[in-house]
């Protein structure tokens, strides 16, 4: 959003953060180190439908469907194609969100506001019904489950991961998702995306083709996302109906109102911030964390708006 | 054959008028302080649930079915006041978020409160009659009547009653009816109300039929925003309609899907009209 | 009766009004002139409480209203009747009144007179009163919006701009109505282009350039002498 003080500055910010969790997994114990992994993917997916939320102004209720499909995507390489390949899971996991971030782009381009947060909910459920029903192909409701495949660089080297070269893996690729977000959502594209989210009318009217903006905007938002999900299926060698449920969906709009919508790094601190609010609350009120979690999400929507990041930033600059 | 969709019909209609019941509320909300309550359903749910609690110490299934209407009418009304009042004059879509926040505490305090085993409402009629091969149970159209009949209370009251005129009113222009005196906020705490005592009976009434469990919100919803919005948002008579459309479709589809992809029947639907008539399939012509 | 002191109002963050002040006395029409886009619809609105002023202060009979609801106002006996009228378009011309009528100590005898009242003054009204306000005509619209703010039997009508798009026969009869109200002591704050017939119904003119009042005067002294209106309005 709004400029760093200085860009120097900034970077000097993102090395620090990048070389802090860079070394997490070095320090911290087996639980933790898990942890800060699953925290850089719901990130990635969280960062992915700030997209959509953030610079867009459309609500998705529906991201679980671009996430579930990545992991599907990813359960197929490595089931179908022998010896298993990352980079060929990657591959499939991207085709099946894009697949299905272009059917849903399509209808968002006719639908503003509510319609296209009930409608996105609406389709992830259908993929939800088809997967969760579709037993032969997707395993139902028991999902999928295969090996892990190893790191490799086509003819030169393969090596299996490690919990830490998996968190290295994950951070790559998050930290360079980011930064391939930041630079579309500070490019004239996202200008007009922002432009989009203020005044759609106006938009359009000073001649923008409002409708390939928003296809595009899904369509990255359904890949990033995609992306999430084949990270998430390599890092637990499943792929379950769970993770296309609503629930996911819901989670992922939760990260965006707690971090902050539209800041990119918002989303992620929110995904920081609700998994150890999740950690932390499942001692106490076990299965039933989402209690609290509840009451602190809806005062945040009402009293905090801007999410914890804006709320830090009003608080700094004050 | 024709037997078959006979019966699939009354079911069809059955249900149809439970999902009119749920929808109206929701639309009637959402007409009115363009408000997209994605707790409707969690509503719904939580009148199952209190309706049982009812039963249980009363013994009475019609009791149940005020008592319920009347609890959850109190904890719309309480929730109307202290999220959604303060967001006014705020981007709708925060009201999204901020009915998904209540949606997930109400959802997830059932689930402590009642535990995951699905809870069982004894039907208040049991007897059923010969209806071609199969016994047809008598409840099904008596939950047809008294939601058609709940329907009808309400229309009457909007189109007669001095409230209902306030809410008319404001509907159609907030700003005017304010400076005609009309409590504008007192109105719109009273509609979220009514729209949860809507959703609390559909809930005791359906009951009987599946057994009430936690997680039946979400179904509900989905369905509900679905047919508002074939329905046209905001436009009561249209979702009704829709209502009965759309769950006759299942109805008749299940005789060839499982229940289960039956649903997509209806995710169908939704798509074709947001395809060809995004402003709902029973609006003639947009306002 | 209403006294406005030096009240500032903005829309998002463009500065309308710049410390308007005026005066209305019970009983008494005053007109509010000026340009388009001086801020006259603002002062009625801020008055209404549908825009809360951020600086200075209303008061109405006594009472600062400045931070008060509009259907509070409207109980305390102000009658609006905006620019665009406003109609319930889906109620019926009955339903429309009805929601000025349907307030607490309003006995059925009054109910009566107080409609008998508009239906004579309106007569069409009277023949439509079950059709929908939105398949009235422009005038009939203009007269169901004044017939609803005399529902209320306020102490003062806010009047904006009543005679706007209308036929030449239509703007006769709303003059009249103006007389009517006024010989029942209504008092009135009227907003209007059509300066003619704004000097002949006033008793007092304030006149409005960007934001705030830049003359005030008798209308009958205006009405004398056309050098004031010629400065601030060019006719």
């Amino acid at each position: 959003m709004s400029a760093p003080r200085s860009s120097s500055g900034y970077w000097m910010g993102f090395a620090i953060v990048l070389a802090l969790l860079a070394a997490a997994p070095l320090v911290l114990p087996e639980f933790w180190r898990r942890f800060v992994t699953e925290i850089l993917i719901w990130g990635l997916l969280a960062m992915s439908s700030d997209i959509l939320i953030g610079y867009t102004g459309m609500i998705s209720f529906g991201h679980s469907a671009f996430f579930g499909l990545g992991m599907y995507g990813a359960a197929a390489a490595l089931l179908t194609v022998r010896p298993p390949n990352l980079w060929l899971a990657l591959l499939y996991g991207l085709i099946g969100a894009g697949v299905i971030a272009a059917f849903v782009a399509y209808f968002a381009t006719r639908l503003r506001d509510i319609y296209f947060a009930i409608t996105t909910l609406v389709f992830s459920q259908i993929f939800y019904v088809i997967i969760f029903t579709w037993t032969e192909v997707t395993g139902g409701e028991n999902g999928l489950t295969f090996r892990q495949p190893p790191f490799s660089v086509p003819a030169v080297l393969s090596v299996p991961f490690t919990p830490v070269t998996l968190h290295w893996f994950v951070l790559a690729v998050v930290a360079l998702s980011y930064l391939l977000l930041r630079r579309i959502t500070q490019s004239p594209f996202g200008m007009v995306l922002q432009s989009i989210r203020e005044n759609e009318p106006r938009t359009r009217a000073i001649g923008y083709h409002v409708e390939r903006y928003k296809i595009v905007a899904v369509m990255l938002s359904g890949l990033f996302a995609g992306l999430a999900g084949v990270l998430y299926a390599v890092q637990n060698k499943f792929a379950a109906p769970d993770f296309v449920f609503f629930l996911i969906s819901g989670e992922v709009v939760i990260f965006n109102v707690m971090g902050g919508m539209g800041t990119l790094v918002g989303p992620v601190a929110g995904a920081a911030f609700f998994l150890l609010l999740r950690e932390v609350f499942s001692r106490f009120f076990t299965e039933y964390y989402l209690i609290p979690v509840g009451v602190i999400f809806t005062l945040m929507v009402v009293f905090m708006p801007q999410g914890l990041l804006g709320f830090l930033r009003r608080r700094l600059n004050q | 054959m024709a037997e078959q969709l006979l019966i699939q019909l009354l079911i069809g209609l059955s249900s149809g008028m439970i999902l009119a019941l749920v929808a109206s509320g929701l639309t009637l909300i959402f007409g009115i302080m363009d408000v997209v309550n994605f707790a409707h359903g969690e509503l719904f749910m939580l009148g199952a649930y209190m309706g049982t609690t009812v039963l249980v110490t009363t013994g009475s299934f019609w009791l149940a079915l005020l008592g319920a209407s009347v609890a959850i009418a109190l904890l719309g009304a309480a929730l109307q006041i202290t999220t959604l009042r303060p967001l006014v004059g705020r981007d709708p879509l925060t009201t999204i978020l901020a009915t998904f926040g209540i949606s997930l505490v109400l959802q997830n305090y059932a689930l402590w409160q009642y535990g995951p085993v699905a809870r069982k409402i004894q039907e208040p009629i049991t007897s059923q009659f010969q209806f071609f091969h199969i016994q047809f149970p008598w409840y099904r159209i008596v939950i047809a009547i008294l939601s058609a009949a709940i329907i009808g209370a309400l229309w009457l009251f909007l189109k007669y009653g001095k409230y209902g005129i306030w809410i008319r009113a404001t509907t159609q222009d907030r700003i005017m009816a304010s400076a005609m005196g009309i409590p504008v906020p007192l109105v719109h705490t009273a509609v979220f109300a009514i729209g949860s005592a809507m959703a609390a009976a559909s809930g005791v009434l359906f009951g009987p039929l599946v057994g009430v469990n936690h997680a039946m919100g979400l179904d509900w919803i989905l369905k509900a925003f679905i047919v508002v919005v074939v329905g046209g948002m905001g436009n009561l008579g249209g979702s009704i309609l829709a209502s009965l459309f759309v769950s006759l479709l299942e109805a008749f589809a299940s005789l060839w899907v499982s229940p289960a992809q039956a649903v997509i029947v209806s995710f169908v639907v939704l798509i074709l009209t947001l395809l060809f008539r995004p402003t709902g399939l029973f609006v003639p012509t947009p306002k | 009766m209403l006294t406005v002191e030096a009240i500032h109002t903005y829309y998002g963050k463009s500065h309308i009004l710049h410390g308007v002040s005026l005066e209305v006395r019970p009983g008494e029409v005053v007109g509010l002139l000026g340009r388009n886009g001086v801020g006259k619809s603002t002062t009625l609105k801020t008055i209404m409480g549908l825009i809360h002023p951020t600086e200075g202060r209303i008061v109405f009979e006594g009472q600062p209203i400045a931070r008060t609801a509009p259907h509070r106002l409207a109980r305390l006996g102000i009658g609006y009747v905006p620019e665009d009228r406003r109609i319930f378009r889906l109620l019926t011309v009955m339903e429309n009144l009805r929601t000025g009528l349907d307030r607490r100590g309003v006995t059925e005898e009054r109910r009566n007179i107080l409609l008998d009242k508009v239906y004579q003054s309106f007569p069409v009204l009277a023949e439509r009163r079950y059709q929908a306000g939105g398949t009235l005509s422009g005038g009939e619209q203009q007269m169901l919006a004044i017939a609803r703010a005399m529902m209320l039997e306020p102490k003062i009508i806010l009047l904006d701009e009543p005679t706007e798009g209308l036929m030449p026969k239509m703007v006769a009869q709303i003059r009249e109505i103006i007389g009517l109200l006024h010989r029942e002591s209504v008092a009135i704050l009227l907003v209007e282009q059509n300066v003619p017939l704004t000097l002949e119904v006033s008793d007092r003119i304030y006149i409005m350039e960007k934001g705030v009042v830049r003359h005030h005067a008798a209308a009958a002294a205006l009405r004398s002498d056309d050098s004031v209106i010629h400065q601030y309005l060019g006719v």
